[in-house]
């Protein structure tokens, strides 16, 4: 066998639910091209899942994570209440709270 | 070989911070810095986990072919195919590792035949009757999902990814083994005698699977291991867990443990056995000279030469493309 | 306008149409235990371990499908599907010839010298013809039979497209394995013709529309099997031998004799313990 090719390539496995859902990882596995992967791919990884609707499969060496180094730039403060709906939760009693003040008066 | 320059004695600084990571409960990635013992302990622990796994499969394949019902053959041929699983799952996390010193798969399989790299002494064992392959299910698999209860919590994050998996599955193994244990224990005069038989025979490999107790000296290897986090118990207290959860079990299937010393000592919470030969495992399983090793690499190996064509033919293609 | 029987008791009121789908569903069931049986034998030998795990699926699909064949027979009141699995003599078993060779030399558990070349052509050769074949048996007469023909239809698609993969991946790669292959289609040409074979009540299982006839089953394989190997650059055989002795007669190798004994040993231990 020759040496400079001594083993397969990797790829990594990645599945989706439903047609609706995202993909996602599931591991990888060594095979020479990706005919091969995705034939092996549900079998090897997902035997007992639900039957996935799809999925696809990538060589590792395509793939580019965030280097260690650069990881801290994945952190931020915990003060973004404001992009999340529950920071406007007053609005329901508000809106009720309106209605009764501005309600039309009935006439006598 | 490849020679470990920066281990936890040196005193570079990264080797502190890493540690200070590793205290503070963080996981490590395979693209992270890491002391280079930190990685040979790795490969040295999950190359034999995953390569256990494979030859794992040899015994309890003996008994899938004659699986006495459709149900039994259906539920033994998942079984193992969940432990080559196993092992596929293992052997990729230590191949990764392997990658910065340029060894693969195939480096692997290799120092398998040459002795370098071991697999776990239960697998060098003979399984003569039907009633083998349930205590492997059973008592094999209950002794390995102890130690990989532990193994989860290591500090190395790929390894603790695939053990999720593995864990996720042994469930099944669990249930699958003492499913067929509870038949045999639970059966007729000659299934109880074929299973106390098996019982008798791989008892002592049970106890051995753990490795030697400690008696209070941990080798440098294990300190290492525990520094590390890659492990957290000791031998003892593994084999400890073991019998908590397996002499009762025992009990209750109207099988005799085969220690006619073995008792729970309330005080000190522990269990009181005779102890296996634990030379054995150096003297006679490291070497590869059990019952059935070489059986088991012989046939490790005529699935790899016969197969050479095969994965010559598909390295040729995935050259050509790249 | 063939009669339709919707249920096992439906059938056991016409005792010549039971005989008959009896005789069919012994031939659909053994066909899938014995090949099952060959790539039990397979694991843990396979070329690399990712085709190890994938490859037992398919055995374990394919015990799957002989089981829910058996307790079909059981429904009708042939005997308990795992006595029917392991209890039954050697020639009372109504496979094809080709389902039952061994994967080559050597004892399974000592030196098994097994052809993966082989694997890959007699897996595509059964898978294929299973695949007209359950076809076809989605018309079945015997309602049960069309559909636990349609159900396992739907996972039998992966294993042709498996060995599909294989077939393409080798024909185009090295010289040697494209030899391996050739070599492997002519051992398998010397079985294939066993498996278009009806048996003895070959003419009533097509009178009663229960499957469609051996030579139509022959005509589809034929034709997509030589339209696989054409483009794969593979030889095609041609046409193959006609059969000196059938297995859906009951005649069987002494290859198939010993995968019996080993597939009931236990079994036969004590058949009324419970396992």
């Amino acid at each position: 066998m020759s040496k400079d090719v001594k083993d397969y390539d990797v790829y990594e496995v990645f599945s989706q639910k439903e047609p609706t859902g995202k993909f996602e990882s599931q591991f990888s596995l060594l095979a020479p091209n990706a005919d091969v992967a995705l034939a092996m791919a549900q079998e090897n990884f997902m035997r007992r899942e639900e039957v996935p609707s799809n999925l696809f499969v990538v060589k590792r060496e395509n793939i580019h994570f965030m280097p260690p180094e650069k990881r801290k730039a994945l952190l931020r403060l915990d003060n973004k209440d404001y992009r999340q709906p529950s920071h406007y939760g007053y609005i329901p009693s508000k809106w009720r709270e309106l209605k009764e003040k501005n309600a039309p008066k009935a006439s006598v | 070989m490849f020679k470990p320059e920066i281990t936890i004695h040196s005193d570079d600084p990264r080797v502190q911070e890493f540690l200070e990571r590793i205290e503070n409960g963080e996981k490590i990635e395979v693209d992270d810095w890491m002391p280079d013992d930190y990685r040979l302990q790795l490969i040295k622990l999950i190359a034999m986990h995953g390569i256990s796994e494979i030859m794992g499969a040899f015994p309890e394949k003996e008994w899938v072919p004659k699986a006495p019902t459709l149900k039994r053959k259906l539920s033994l041929m998942a079984k193992v195919q969940d432990e080559v699983g196993h092992g596929q799952l293992l052997i990729r996390v230590a191949e990764d590792l392997m990658h910065p010193l340029g060894k693969t798969r195939e480096d692997l399989i290799e120092d398998l035949f040459s002795g370098r790299l071991k697999f776990h002494n239960v697998f060098h064992m003979p399984a003569p009757s039907w009633a083998d392959a349930a205590l492997i299910g059973w008592l094999v698999d209950g002794a390995a999902i102890v130690t990989q209860k532990m193994l989860a919590h290591t500090s190395y994050a790929p390894y603790a990814r695939a053990l999720k998996r593995i864990i996720l599955e042994e469930r099944f193994h669990a249930y699958h083994g003492e499913d067929m244990v509870i038949a045999l224990g639970d059966g007729t005069e000659q299934q109880r005698e074929m299973m106390q038989d098996a019982l008798n025979r791989w008892w002592p490999a049970l106890l051995m699977f753990f490795g030697p107790p400690e008696n209070g000296e941990i080798k440098s290897n294990q300190e290492i291991n525990i520094r590390y986090k890659i492990r957290s118990k000791t031998n003892e207290e593994l084999r400890q867990e073991f019998l908590d959860k397996y002499v009762p079990q025992i009990r209750a299937l109207g099988l005799e443990v085969p220690d006619d010393n073995i008792y729970y000592d309330e005080t000190k919470k522990q269990w009181v056995y005779t102890h296996p030969d634990y030379t054995y495992l150096r003297d006679v399983i490291a070497k590869n000279q059990g019952p059935r090793s070489q059986n088991r690499l012989n046939l490790r190996k005529i699935g790899f030469d016969n197969n050479e064509w095969v994965r010559e033919a598909l390295l040729h293609n995935q050259k050509a493309i790249s | 306008m063939v009669k339709k029987y919707n249920t096992p008791e439906e059938a056991k009121q016409d005792q010549q149409y039971l005989d008959t789908l009896k005789e069919l569903i012994f031939q659909l069931a053994d066909d899938d235990l014995l090949i099952s049986h060959r790539g039990s034998e397979w694991l843990g030998l396979a070329p690399h371990i990712e085709e190890d795990v994938a490859y037992s699926s398919i055995t374990q699909n394919t015990m799957g499908h002989a089981a829910m064949l058996y307790e079909l027979l059981e429904e009708l009141g042939v005997g308990k599907a795992d006595d029917l699995a392991h209890l039954r003599k050697p020639e009372e078993y109504r496979n094809a010839r080709l389902v039952e060779r061994v994967n080559g030399t050597g004892d399974y558990k000592e030196n098994p010298d097994y052809d993966f070349g082989y694997a890959i052509i007699r897996n595509y050769a059964y898978e294929l013809f299973k695949k007209i074949r359950l076809e076809a048996l989605q018309q079945s007469s015997f309602v049960p039979l069309a559909d636990t023909a349609r159900k396992i239809k739907r996972e039998q698609y992966y294993h042709l497209y498996h060995w599909e993969v294989w077939i393409d991946q080798l024909a185009h790669s090295t010289d040697e394995a494209q030899k391996r292959l050739n070599n492997a289609i002519q051992k398998t040409w010397e079985d294939v013709a066993s498996l278009f074979d009806l048996g003895p009540k070959g003419d009533q299982i097509v009178e009663y529309g229960l499957l469609e006839s051996g030579e139509m089953l022959k005509k589809k394989f034929m034709d997509q099997f030589k339209a696989k190997m054409e483009n794969s650059g593979l030889i095609w055989p041609g046409e193959p031998q006609p059969l000196s002795e059938t297995g859906r007669e009951g005649r069987h190798s002494e290859e198939f004799v010993d995968a019996l004994n080993h597939l009931s040993e236990v079994y036969k231990m004590d058949p009324q313990a419970s396992w």
